[in-house]
């Protein structure tokens, strides 16, 4: 079953571009990874299927439901994290949890206790108190509170520090296993690897790749950093799987690598280093690629 | 109706407010007439020798204001503004700051319709008007008795003011609720509303200080219940009808408009 049917969904804001004609589904128990640069589109989308702005054209459907039309109804079953937290901020974090569980006829005092004590969240603190990570961790509270079938995260892991990221992470992996749907929208193209099972990619507003992270595990790129003693050749890598070649004065070269890794590691110990750096690529580098093999293809 | 409680329960201090300031401006404004009534028939013959315009900036057009009822008509003009503007800023308030604090995205990603959150929020409106027109009441009634020769005909008066009152303020609450539910820029809300009653009141004193421009009143609400028509001809079934319909039709403007509209956040 389809939790998430997105048909040609297109917002335009007044000329300006927010997504077009956009495409895709999302299936039960998936955690499906929404990615691209900031400004992409991505919040634009996951406000579109919350109701918070209405479509230009095209629809959202959510557990087969168009998601204006039957909007409160099928929000009972939705959590969403937004990426940047707003709530009221005279109220304690107590209080605004159980505001916001008010709206759900569920008893979840218990599970709130249980997730605050995870998230190691004070429940008495007034939330103009709070530090941005832990206004996150508010949300995160909130957004699963109610057991929710379909999670929605818009860049969650913005202000949290490593150790709790991994404890959200944890309880997301937790709550896919009882049977939620995750969407996880980021920028970051490692933290949605981990989690997910497939990821959009979308730039500009349109998607561009719709890619099994296991397919995309295959041709991940490297990307190389080195610095060569003066007067080094660098001819040995004149070899396919290089590309975004580049050389900086003081000798340093970059770039990007997809293939046997130990090939290239060879011709590089083939020469006189005085520094060697390899890193995940970041997501402008991917994206420039796709552009570039796309475009490359006839695509 | 937990969007109402929540409401209600965040506006309990500056509710509070508003009535400590009903009871000092009514205290105060009555306190002067016992110094004005001893200064006997000079100080009223010195007020009616004035200007009609300067009458009318004072809001005592007609009114005779060495009895005690004619020298409260003059204060109710000054109630009458204090009310406009809490219900026009209130109107607005209420809902944008939903958008302008940008708590709209939580409240709106709940299992609520805008229906139910424009019904809830309009009840808040209507509730913090009731008790603020309940306090205005109370406080009237309690320091004009002390001056009145006949307590129960001052009384009635004072109810009679009051249901001007509420009529004038459903007005600008509602207006300010419309505008909330149709602006872009909900940090411009409140704002706009506040203008928008300060116009009409400008208007009004216009009309007031020509005398001439008597046809433009149903433009500003302000001369729907001017304190010595009700003094002498009682409330205006016609501007009260007015009124309701104004009320209403902001109404029916908000609802639509904040379904069909794209949250700024």
């Amino acid at each position: 079953m389809n939790v998430i049917e997105l048909n040609g969904l297109t917002k335009t804001y007044g000329g300006a571009r927010g997504i077009a004609d956009l495409s895709f589904t999302v299936e039960q128990g998936e955690i499906f990874g929404f990615i691209g640069p900031n400004g992409a589109g991505k919040s634009t989308t996951i406000r579109t299927m919350l109701g918070l702005i209405h479509p230009t054209s095209g629809s959202a459907k959510i557990f087969g439901k168009d998601c204006l039309r039957y909007g409160p109804e099928l929000r009972r079953e939705i959590g969403y994290l937004p990426s940047e937290v707003f709530y009221y901020d005279n109220m304690k974090v107590k209080d605004l949890l159980n505001y916001s569980a008010s709206f759900y006829n569920k008893d979840s005092r218990k599970r709130m206790l249980a997730l605050a004590e995870r998230m190691e969240l004070d429940l008495n603190k007034k939330i103009d108190d709070l530090s941005l990570g832990n206004k996150k961790k508010v949300g995160i509270v909130q957004g699963l509170l109610h057991e929710p079938k379909l999670i929605i995260l818009d860049e969650p892991t913005s202000g949290l520090d490593p150790l709790m990221q991994q404890r959200f992470f944890e309880l997301l992996e937790e709550e896919n296993k009882k049977g939620a749907t995750i969407l996880f929208s980021s920028h970051i193209l490692s933290e949605v690897q981990r989690l997910c099972d497939r990821v959009a990619i979308i730039k500009e507003g349109r998607l561009i790749a719709l890619e099994k992270i296991s397919d995309l595990k295959g041709r991940t790129y490297k990307k190389f950093k080195l610095q060569m003693k003066a007067g080094s050749d660098a001819t040995p890598f004149a070899i396919p799987g290089v590309t975004e070649w580049k050389t900086a004065p003081n000798g340093e070269v970059s770039f990007l690598y997809q293939g046997d890794i130990n090939d290239i590691l060879r011709r590089i110990a083939s020469l006189e280093l005085l520094n060697l750096w390899v890193e995940e690529p970041d997501l402008e580098e991917i994206f420039m690629h796709y552009y570039v093999s796309r475009e490359g293809a006839g695509v | 109706m937990n969007i109402f409680w929540r409401e209600m329960k965040a506006s309990r201090k500056s509710l509070l407010l508003w009535i400590v300031g009903i009871a000092a401006m009514v205290g105060s404004g009555m306190g002067k007439f016992s110094g004005m009534k001893e200064s006997g028939d000079a100080m009223s013959g010195l007020m009616a020798d004035m200007p009609k315009a300067l009458q009318a900036v004072f809001g005592m057009n007609g009114l005779d204001i060495s009895t005690v009822t004619g020298y409260y008509g003059m204060l109710y003009l000054y109630l009458l503004i204090m009310a406009a503007v809490h219900a026009s800023m209130l109107g607005a308030n209420v809902l944008a700051k939903e958008e302008r604090d940008k708590t709209a995205e939580f409240l709106l990603v709940k299992p609520v319709s805008r229906m139910r959150l424009l019904l809830e929020k309009l009840l808040a409106i209507a509730l913090q008007i009731g008790l603020f027109t309940a306090a205005m009441t109370v406080c009237s009634i309690g320091f004009v008795a002390q001056y009145a020769d006949d307590a129960s005909r001052v009384t009635e008066d004072i109810l009679r003011f009051m249901a001007g009152m509420l009529f004038v303020q459903s007005v600008f609450a509602s207006v300010g609720l419309a505008i909330a539910a149709s602006i872009r820029n909900a940090k411009r809300a409140v704002a706009s509303s506040a203008c928008v009653m300060l116009l009409t009141f400008l208007l009004s004193v216009i009309i007031d200080i020509s005398g001439k421009l008597g046809f433009a009143s149903f433009l500003t609400p302000f001369q729907y219940f001017a304190a010595r028509d009700i003094l002498e001809d009682g409330l205006s079934p016609a501007y009260a009808a007015l009124s309701v319909t104004l009320a209403l039709t902001a109404l029916v403007v908000a609802f639509r408009s904040y379904g069909r509209r794209d949250m700024q956040i």
